[in-house]
């Protein structure tokens, strides 16, 4: 059922964002063409083009995020609600394939907007130059951490996505609160969210207080070499990802209970 | 016989007002039910609390001796007095949509009926006017092989000649496992069809009768004892 879900979710997103992928990378090639172009008297097309190439770019991140929030409130809490709520899946399946479609759109539209600085950018002795320090420098990576890189980049990659879950998440469980309501819905869901950053950040400060008295990482903070502050690094992501998360499933089960057991459609 | 529908003392309040107080009632399976009410009566309430789209406030509600749910979901069929379908999406696409997720959708009877009404599958809804988007929602609706049917006002926004089909349709499909129930005030177009009829006014039940007793009891017609019952 999630899967059948999900690819509704991929049918109704994708007819929105691709065409503004496709429009970004169009625009990155024109903006290519132009400034290959020598024309030195007049530079008006480079900078429509390049004005209008931002314009697309800032766009595309905007309506990610806008789409992100406009199909969990659209979809589910608003007229189309009846028809989704009414089919005979479980509430949270809702909930995980429209979280799992805006990560997903999120990570790409990041991928399409590099992909569209590298066109614009490409040239291939900085290309090749580029490539050669990053070889370098993943050596030097694995040379220094050795056995423990790939845990370092599994920990970095977790960080990356529990953060992003947890800001969609925690935006999802303001709409939820917010429906909760009678009145002033979107009001009240803009309210639920500033209440919740608030506690998450009270929680995650009491939090780094209470682990920075831990007796653990206490001798590691006198290192000055970065073998030194090694641990330190692995338990500040740690730190991070094992409290994002707690956050993040929160969240979930706050926004799932909502939407099972407290739903009440206008 | 079997229980389709139980509520007892089913209450739903929006703040302060009470939409639905108190309703206990009990209806039997394979029945044709008319939930009669003028406007604001709590008809759509009532509709949307057995399909779990608003939760009660107190009280309870069992379809088929089980509270709303996955497992009821997958028995009702239900037709909301709104567009619940996104506009960009062609009728065919959402044909495929009902069959992935309902396991009594008959796609066949789907398409033999746009046939008959003359809608084109490929057709976008955000096209269509508003009468055919009833249309092609009671379709869909109908063309499940469900145990309930829940029809709220499933002929208030279109014309005579589709509303005699659609009734038509209705009492079709229907087989003596199955119950329907249809919240409508054009009572005389569906009185005929009707076995049973709750009354309610101002959320409150005001009577729950067979249509047989109606016309025994009171000499009456349905449409008019519902005048009587909700003279101004």
């Amino acid at each position: 059922m999630l899967k059948k879900l999900l690819k509704y979710e991929v049918q109704a997103t994708s007819r929105i964002i691709l065409p503004l992928y496709a429009a970004l990378i169009s625009l990155a090639i024109v903006n290519r063409v132009i400034s290959s172009i020598p024309i030195l008297t007049w530079h008006a097309p480079q900078i429509i083009s390049m004005i209008i190439y931002n314009m697309i770019l800032i766009g595309m991140f905007i309506m990610t995020f806008v789409m992100m929030i406009q199909r969990f409130y659209k979809n589910l809490l608003s007229d189309e609600g009846y028809l989704m709520f009414t089919l005979p899946i479980k509430s949270w399946m809702h909930i995980a394939s429209k979280l799992l479609i805006s990560m997903m759109w999120m990570v790409t539209s990041g991928i399409v907007a590099l992909i569209s600085i590298f066109i614009i950018a490409f040239d291939i002795i900085i290309t090749k130059e580029f490539l050669h320090a990053s070889v370098v420098f993943i050596g030097d990576f694995f040379r220094y951490f050795g056995p423990l890189s790939g845990l370092f980049i599994f920990e970095i990659l977790l960080v990356g996505v529990v953060g992003l879950a947890s800001m969609v998440l925690m935006i999802y469980a303001s709409i939820a609160i917010g429906h909760l309501f009678n009145r002033h819905k979107i009001l009240a869901s803009v309210g639920s969210y500033i209440v919740l950053t608030t506690i998450s950040q009270i929680l995650f400060i009491i939090m780094a207080v209470i682990s920075s008295y831990l007796p653990t990482p206490r001798h590691l903070s006198i290192a000055n070499d970065l073998h030194g502050v090694e641990p330190i690094i692995h338990y500040v992501l740690w730190f991070v990802i094992i409290f994002s998360g707690i956050l993040t499933s929160g969240y979930f089960i706050l926004t799932n209970y909502i939407l099972s057991k407290r739903l009440n459609l206008e | 016989m079997s229980i389709i529908l139980e509520c007892n003392s089913l209450t739903k309040a929006f703040g302060k007002k009470r939409a639905l107080s108190d309703i206990s009632l009990n209806i039997e399976k394979g029945k044709i039910i008319g939930l009669l009410g003028p406007n604001g009566s709590g008809k759509t309430t009532f509709i949307k609390l057995l399909n779990g789209l608003l939760t009660p406030t107190s009280g309870e509600i069992r379809v088929s001796g089980i509270q709303p749910g996955i497992e009821t979901k997958k028995i009702i069929s239900y037709l909301p007095e709104k567009t619940y379908l996104n506009d960009w999406m062609r009728v065919h696409q959402i044909i495929e949509l009902f069959c992935d997720f309902y396991e009594d959708f008959k796609p066949e009877k789907a398409y033999d009926m746009l046939k008959r009404l003359n809608i084109n599958s490929n057709d976008r809804l955000k096209t269509m006017s508003k009468g055919t988007k009833e249309k092609v929602q009671l379709i869909l609706v109908m063309s499940r092989e469900a145990e309930l049917y829940l029809l709220d006002e499933p002929i208030g926004g279109v014309d005579p000649a589709a509303r005699d089909y659609i009734l038509e349709t209705i009492i079709n499909n229907y087989s003596a496992n199955s119950s329907i129930i249809i919240s409508t005030h054009l009572i005389s177009d569906i009185e005929k069809v009707l076995d049973h009829v709750i009354f309610i006014k101002d959320g409150q039940l005001v009577l729950t009768s067979s249509v047989d007793e109606i016309r025994e009891e009171n000499g009456k017609s349905v449409d008019g004892l519902f005048k009587e019952v909700f003279k101004c």
